[in-house]
């Protein structure tokens, strides 16, 4: 990590679910903290970790409750804001992209007017200067006849498309922390390679932060700095991606080897025996 | 092609092209494909979306129009009245949420299969194949949201294993499911593929699950062929396309200092 400070730092984060059989506990008291850098956060479904991204913006909603000691992004500490001094914060200087575009865009709306209706909630712009915005950042997210993107559907876009048009949305405020939850996962290997490419180029040219939640752990381990590994609502392991190889705690290694690789043979995988000890962090 | 040759193929598709067609639109999803699988072999189908390797499978059980083309099971075209097709060629699909009825219980989605198909002794049966997909006879009287996703697709599998079939379509049958069970599943499949002398047709995205699972592969793009390789030559990268060799960088995940990504065009 870096020698400054923390865009983000959450302490003691902790959200339970309220059901018919008593509470349940969906993550149990995870602190981390986000620099200037690309943070991956791991685990399987259930493990806690879209909700971890969704509770830094005040988004779980009930019958899920989220509590933290800390939550402090920047100079200002989110758990005590209220809903509405929290908007400042949601889109304008954290900013969230989602798995599936299809389901993230308006279907009914040009991709131009949703442009358009982002860039107006965050400023005042003229509709020649929402225009030439508008322009300018789908050609940062590379895509090559923007005029065409900004008149279409979402359901005339590919997969890959949809998400860079979601990311280019996403930019509009130049959020200074990003949170990507699965945003590659629903999106073709070719293509989700071009995508990690732009994340990429924004956290390194415009020194933003960027959480990354994932599944997978190959994808993570290439691509970002750091890692955190959630298994059943707690962090069990925080590794630097490139010595994942040489993981310690038995879930990790576990997530590691489970995986078929080119040229692994046609063995049996392994599986995971999920003993109860592995709820318990590393030291 | 003569279909009295000694031992023909289990599976043979030759020169397949199905076509759709509709609001004056002509879309050859799949574009002259050929294949052949020997009994007992496992053959993948590698390519990204759109690439038509999905559409074979729901060709081959009649899902998806035949324009041209033939699909030749043990040499034969598959019969006009399919019922005893369906019971040798079963179909295992990619959401395990999708394809169970919410409202039967895992003993029904089993026996069903069985009374359409005429089969006695339907109790043993159902008993029999849970424990071949490694359920316990306790998720016999479950419904599809009392299981989780893993537990799903073992009901899926042993949906298809009920008619003690000799072909197997899968249809990126883990792609939905954690890596852990990904690996349970792939583990299970293999087994019975030994066990009951199966013949796997496998679709999937991800060119480590074929290469795990298949003897051999095709890869398509845009509802053509590619190539086909055998799996020492994708484990010894011996590919001659580049599509292929893009794919097997892919798969390796993400390389920081690759060149940014082009421009790309709006292609749909």
């Amino acid at each position: 990590m870096s020698a400054s400070p923390p865009l983000l730092s959450v302490e003691d984060l902790r959200i339970t679910f309220d059901t018919r059989r008593g509470p349940v506990e969906a993550v149990r008291g995870i602190s981390f903290k986000v620099g200037r850098e690309r943070v991956g956060i791991v685990g399987e479904s259930g493990s806690g970790k879209s909700m971890t991204g969704r509770a830094v913006l005040g988004l779980v909603r009930p019958p899920g409750r989220s509590q933290a000691r800390s939550i402090r992004f920047g100079d200002a500490e989110l758990t005590r804001l209220s809903e509405r001094e929290m908007r400042k914060f949601r889109g304008a200087r954290i900013a969230m992209v989602m798995q599936d575009p299809k389901y993230s865009l308006n279907p009914v709306m040009t991709v131009g007017r949703q442009i358009a209706e982002a860039l107006r909630v965050h400023g005042r712009l003229s509709s020649t200067e929402i225009r030439a915005c508008s322009v300018r950042m789908l050609e940062e997210v590379a895509i090559r006849d923007p005029e065409r993107v900004l008149a279409s559907h979402p359901h005339e876009l590919s997969g890959g498309m949809g998400q860079r048009v979601m990311i280019a949305m996403m930019l509009v405020p130049e959020p200074e922390l990003l949170i990507a939850d699965e945003p590659t996962s629903a999106l073709d290997v070719t293509v989700q390679l071009d995508v990690l490419r732009i994340l990429d180029g924004l956290v390194r040219n415009r020194g933003m932060g960027l959480l990354f939640i994932s599944h997978d752990l190959r994808l993570v381990s290439t691509f970002c700095d750091r890692v955190l590994v959630m298994y059943r609502g707690r962090i069990v392991e925080e590794i630097a991606a490139q010595d994942l190889p040489q993981a310690r705690h038995p879930y990790t290694r576990g997530l590691l080897a489970c995986l078929p690789r080119i040229g692994g043979g046609g063995a049996p995988l392994a599986t995971l025996s999920r003993e109860p000890s592995w709820e318990t962090p590393l030291p | 092609m003569s279909a009295a040759s000694p031992s023909p193929p289990r599976i043979e598709v030759r020169d397949l092209t199905v076509v759709f067609e509709g609001r004056g639109r002509r879309v050859a999803a799949v574009d002259g494909v050929s294949f052949t699988v020997p009994p007992r072999q496992s053959f993948g189908l590698v390519g990204e979306s759109g690439s038509g390797k999905s559409t074979i499978l729901r060709a081959i059980c009649g899902l998806a129009p035949v324009t041209g083309g033939t699909v030749r099971i043990d040499g034969e075209a598959p019969p006009a009245g399919r019922l005893a097709f369906a019971r040798r060629v079963q179909m295992v699909f990619q959401d395990p949420y999708g394809s169970l009825h919410p409202r039967h219980t895992v003993d029904r989605v089993l026996s069903e299969p069985l009374q359409i198909h005429g089969f006695k002794d339907r109790d043993a049966r159902v008993s029999a194949v849970l424990s071949d997909v490694g359920l316990g006879p306790e998720f016999r009287f479950r419904l599809p949201h009392q299981l989780s996703g893993g537990q799903r697709q073992r009901v899926a599998i042993a949906r298809a294993l009920v008619t003690e079939p000799d072909i197997l379509l899968l249809d990126e049958p883990t792609s939905a499911l954690d890596a852990s069970i990904q690996a349970e599943i792939l583990n299970l499949l293999n087994r019975l593929r030994r066990e009951k002398g199966l013949t796997f047709l496998m679709v999937s995205h991800d060119l480590a699950v074929i290469d795990h699972m298949c003897d051999r592969l095709l890869v398509m793009q845009n509802g053509r062929m590619v190539e086909e390789l055998s799996r020492t030559s994708l484990d010894s990268r011996a590919v001659s396309a580049d599509y292929t060799r893009a794919l097997l960088v892919a798969s390796e995940g993400f390389r920081r200092g690759a060149p940014a990504p082009e421009a790309v065009p709006v292609s749909r």
